[in-house]
């Protein structure tokens, strides 16, 4: 799931600092998920700017809104009256939710609250672990279902490099060394011949390196 | 075939109550009061008690309790002191605010109703009906007011001004008492123009074996002797020895009485077991304490007499498995093990029924095969229009909760006979009951001793009738009132809201949500209403039955109000009832306490939600606490852990808006350190008044 962070308050404050009446608007998927932008932080957040306000004598109003999804149409219209009495919108949805509603909302401004930061899941409670980078051209299949391009520094495919010391990584001496883990696992499987094999230069097109992706089933248009 | 899901009500079912209250004849909403005793308020507690019961002072200390009997708290350790905790909400309320407080009464109707009796179901049909309305009397054969608590229930457990205390109220409500009057024509009632007739004559004339010698002078019976005692005749038993023949609570009474008149030996004895005995087991042990001998597993063959004075009862054993349905034991004796029981006198206590010689001779008000009142055990009718009937004249002896329940259901059928309505209808259904805790449940739920009642001693008590249960402290009350699980009163899901994401799977001590259907799901019946899940859902999809987001956030603008005033900096604390004041009386500490400083009582730091810290300052607090356990010590596991995470987080966030971490402190303290509040409090004092005062400030 898309995991996000919430901005630090100053860099809210100063992107609200322009208006008055302004909309806290929540997302009810996955930025609740990841504790970033669900009713309660749009609560402790509106409440937190409330004060902020107060403490510098400003006249701001927070009003505070959750949808279910921001990243669809009928559920931001369904708070198309808050959107409009409001000077500023402040999403706390991820990029696609905020951009939704600046499409949608073309005359409105729309300020983002969150840091959209990986695709990931909760390896604990409270702790976040980014997974998939989203390329467009998985390779999970052949390295044992762990994916060394979102969880190795160099996204190295024929890894791991010298930088890889007792299973962790150069980078963050916590931090599990991706390649070690594939090897590991493939040995668990019975399945180490498959390094004998050097794998070819991936398809970036595929990734970002080809401009925005699209998706269209044409089965599916109305 | 109809599919199942067709055939749901379209209004959803009510709730199941908790074991306490389905076990409660009258249904009293116990979880309720004994939460409000927790949260040290104690004139709600009465509020909610009173509602149900027009005597709960009389409850308060001879109920027999069968709430105690379904505690779920006694499948982990021992039962909620459920009867002690009404009686300190009773000697807690200030009879200046009336005896019912807040409770309605509608514009008088012309309609009389009779009631014939004053025990505890006459005196509760009468209390209804006459806040219907009605113009109620109530026919009393004794000089005194109570029926059976009167006549029957001895001094030591019931002083008499406790019945006086419930019902001087009843005679403000304008119900009519006429006393030394029995009724001995129900049909000339009828045609005095009383539209309907409730009898609630009780039980009162006891019962002999038909055995030799049960007539001699010495062979007394159980009814008169405790009636004579009550009304204050004076019984000499100096030197006397005592045979009680029976097992019950009633030949408890008896012997106990005996004792305190001066019997010099006191024994009972029954066909029952040492574990058979039907009396409860507490009154066996008091009993026992005083020194009254118990002779069980026993038939009677005869009172033994030379010169018509009593020498004993000739006694065999035998191994009793029974009633059978004829009244007769099941049972085989014991040969050669015949023996005598010495006494010079015996009192019979192996029954009593109703005195039912004043019914129409016509039989037009119908008797069981039992001798008791035959009744549709739904609307309490008689076999006589207008005449309906309920408690021990119709069930034989019960125990005085179960005549007040009949006392209410009488009132509703009554009322509805009055208005053309049919008396069925208006009886409300059974309720259903909240399933047993699950064994994994009750392995995370902290065991907690339950609060021993102060008593008087045996050698103290036994040779007066001083009331021998003394009461709880209002801090014992609190501590035996947090060891309520508060049964079915927890979180519930909105699963219009709940996302999936697994923080109540994750945090709950009691491992009680789980994901169904693809929302959590919180099992009413074994969630403990901790409130973790609720204070740390992200969707904000849980919220608690006894308190939600917005009764917090109204307790926090009233705190910080409540606060203000002298100059001083405004401190709003949220403390935790099992820790912060449990070594002292909560209203004690917190008198203590600065005028400037309030708390908000809650049960466990756990429930105290990040939110209502930043609410608090966003009120205008100049400085927060939360009080708390010492780790290891919270009674959810690890609530105050989550409490202190959350102090943290909010801190963080106050020092980056710049008002001041330091503005916001958790305190973690065990019961014995609550002296330290005040130590705690002034450290944070000094750090917000060097920060000065929050800008937040409202008008």
């Amino acid at each position: 799931m898309i995991k996000a962070k919430q901005k630090p308050i100053t860099e809210i404050k100063g992107l609200i600092a322009p208006y008055n009446n302004i909309l806290v608007l929540g997302c009810g998927t996955c930025v609740t998920i990841s504790f970033a932008g669900g009713e309660k932080e749009v609560g402790m957040l509106a409440s937190a700017l409330r004060i902020a306000a107060a403490l510098e004598g400003k006249e701001q109003t927070f009003a505070e809104a959750t949808v279910q999804r921001q990243c669809e149409w009928e559920f931001i219209d369904a708070v198309a009256d808050q959107i409009q009495r409001a000077d500023a919108v402040l999403s706390l949805a991820c990029g696609v939710g905020v951009q939704a509603l600046a499409e949608r909302y073309p005359d409105k401004v729309i300020l983002p609250g969150v840091n959209t930061t990986f695709l990931g899941m909760a390896v604990e409670h409270g702790v976040l672990m980014e997974r998939c980078r989203a390329c467009g051209d998985c390779i999970l299949g052949l390295t044992a279902g762990i994916c060394p391009i979102a969880r190795c520094a160099k996204n190295l495919l024929n890894g791991p490099c010298g930088g890889s010391q007792n299973g962790k990584c150069e980078v963050d001496p916590d931090l599990d060394c991706a390649w070690q883990l594939i090897y590991d696992r493939l040995a668990r499987l019975g399945q180490l011949d498959r390094l004998a094999t050097i794998m070819a230069p991936k398809d970036w097109s595929k990734d970002f390196d080809g401009g925005p992706r699209k998706i269209v089933r044409e089965d599916l248009k109305l | 075939m109809t599919d199942k899901h067709d055939t749901k009500p379209l209004t959803p079912a009510a709730e199941p109550l908790p074991p306490c209250a389905a076990a409660c004849p009258a249904h009293t909403d116990v979880r309720s009061y004994v939460n409000a005793i927790a949260r040290g308020d104690f004139e709600e507690a009465y509020r909610i008690a009173r509602e149900s019961n027009p005597l709960p002072y009389v409850c308060g200390k001879v109920c027999a309790h069968p709430c105690e009997t379904q505690c779920r708290r006694g499948d982990v350790d021992e039962p909620v002191a459920i009867c002690a905790l009404k009686r300190l909400a009773t000697e807690k309320h200030d009879l200046r605010k009336g005896h019912a407080p807040g409770l309605s009464v509608a514009e008088p109707k012309q309609d009389k109703v009779a009631i014939i009796g004053s025990g505890p179901g006459g005196l509760t049909a009468a209390h209804d009906l006459k806040r219907m309305g009605y113009q109620v009397t109530v026919f009393e054969a004794f000089p005194k007011l109570g029926g059976m608590l009167q006549l029957g229930i001895p001094l030591y457990r019931l002083p008499r001004e406790t019945i006086e205390i419930e019902t001087a109220p009843l005679k403000e409500l304008g119900i009519e008492f006429v006393t030394d009057k029995r009724v001995t024509d129900v049909d000339a009632l009828l045609a005095d123009g009383y539209k309907a007739v409730f009898i609630a004559v009780g039980s009162h004339v006891g019962r002999k074996l038909r055995i030799p010698n049960a007539d001699l002078p010495d062979a007394w019976l159980n009814t008169e002797f405790l009636r004579k005692v009550a009304l204050g005749e004076k019984i000499d038993l100096r030197g006397r020895h005592v045979l009680v023949l029976g097992g019950g609570n009633v030949a408890i009474d008896v012997a106990r009485t005996a004792l305190r008149l001066g019997a010099a030996r006191v024994g009972m004895t029954c066909l029952e077991s040492c574990t058979k005995q039907p009396a409860h087991p507490w009154e066996i042990a008091e009993a026992l304490e005083e020194g009254i001998e118990m002779f069980h597993d026993r038939t009677f063959k005869e009172i033994v007499a030379e010169n018509g004075k009593v020498k004993g009862v000739r006694c065999v054993k035998v191994n009793f498995r029974g009633f059978l349905p004829t009244g007769a034991p099941d049972m085989d004796e014991f040969p050669e093990t015949e023996h005598i029981l010495p006494a010079d006198l015996v009192i019979f206590a192996i029954g009593q029924g109703p005195d039912l010689s004043f019914l129409p001779k016509d039989g037009s008000i119908a008797q069981t095969p039992r001798r008791t009142l035959q009744v549709d055990p739904i609307t309490l009718a008689t076999t006589k229009k207008g005449v309906f009937a309920g408690g021990d004249a119709v069930t034989g002896v019960g125990f005085i909760i179960d005549a007040i329940a009949a006392g209410h259901r009488a009132a509703r059928s009554i009322d509805a006979y009055l208005r053309g309505v049919d008396p069925a209808s208006v009886q409300p259904p059974e309720p259903e009951q909240l399933g047993d805790l699950k064994e994994k449940t009750i392995s995370h739920i902290r065991r907690l001793k339950r609060e021993e009642m102060p008593i008087l001693n045996a050698e103290t008590r036994k040779g007066n009738f001083d009331e021998v249960y003394l009461g709880y402290t209002e801090t014992q009350a609190v501590r035996a009132a947090q060891r309520c699980l508060t049964c079915g009163a927890g979180a519930t899901v909105n699963a219009e809201k709940c996302i999936a994401c697994l923080t109540c799977v994750r945090v709950c001590p009691y491992e009680v949500p789980v994901l169904e259907r693809g929302t959590a799901e919180v099992a009413v019946d074994q969630c403990q209403a901790c409130g973790l899940c609720a204070s740390e859902c992200p969707a904000k999809a849980i919220s608690m039955k006894l308190y939600n987001d917005n009764d917090m956030i109204k307790d926090i603008r009233s705190a910080v109000h409540r606060a203000r005033g002298n100059g001083e900096p405004v401190i709003v604390g949220f403390a935790c009832r099992y820790c912060a004041y449990a070594g002292e009386e909560p209203n004690v500490v917190k008198a203590r306490l600065p005028k400037n400083v309030k708390t908000i009582d809650v049960l466990c730091s756990g429930k105290v939600d990040a939110l209502y810290l930043l609410k608090a300052f966003e009120a205008g607090a100049d400085g927060v606490f939360v009080a708390g356990c010492l780790v290891g010590e919270c009674h959810n596991e690890k609530g105050n852990v989550h409490a202190a995470q959350r102090v943290a987080y909010v801190k963080r966030l106050l020092d980056e808006i710049g008002l001041g971490g330091a503005r916001l402190e958790m305190f973690n303290m065990s019961p014995a350190q609550c002296a330290d509040m005040n130590a705690a409090v002034s450290t944070l004092l000094t750090k917000v008044k060097e920060l000065g005062p929050s800008p937040v400030r409202r008008a």
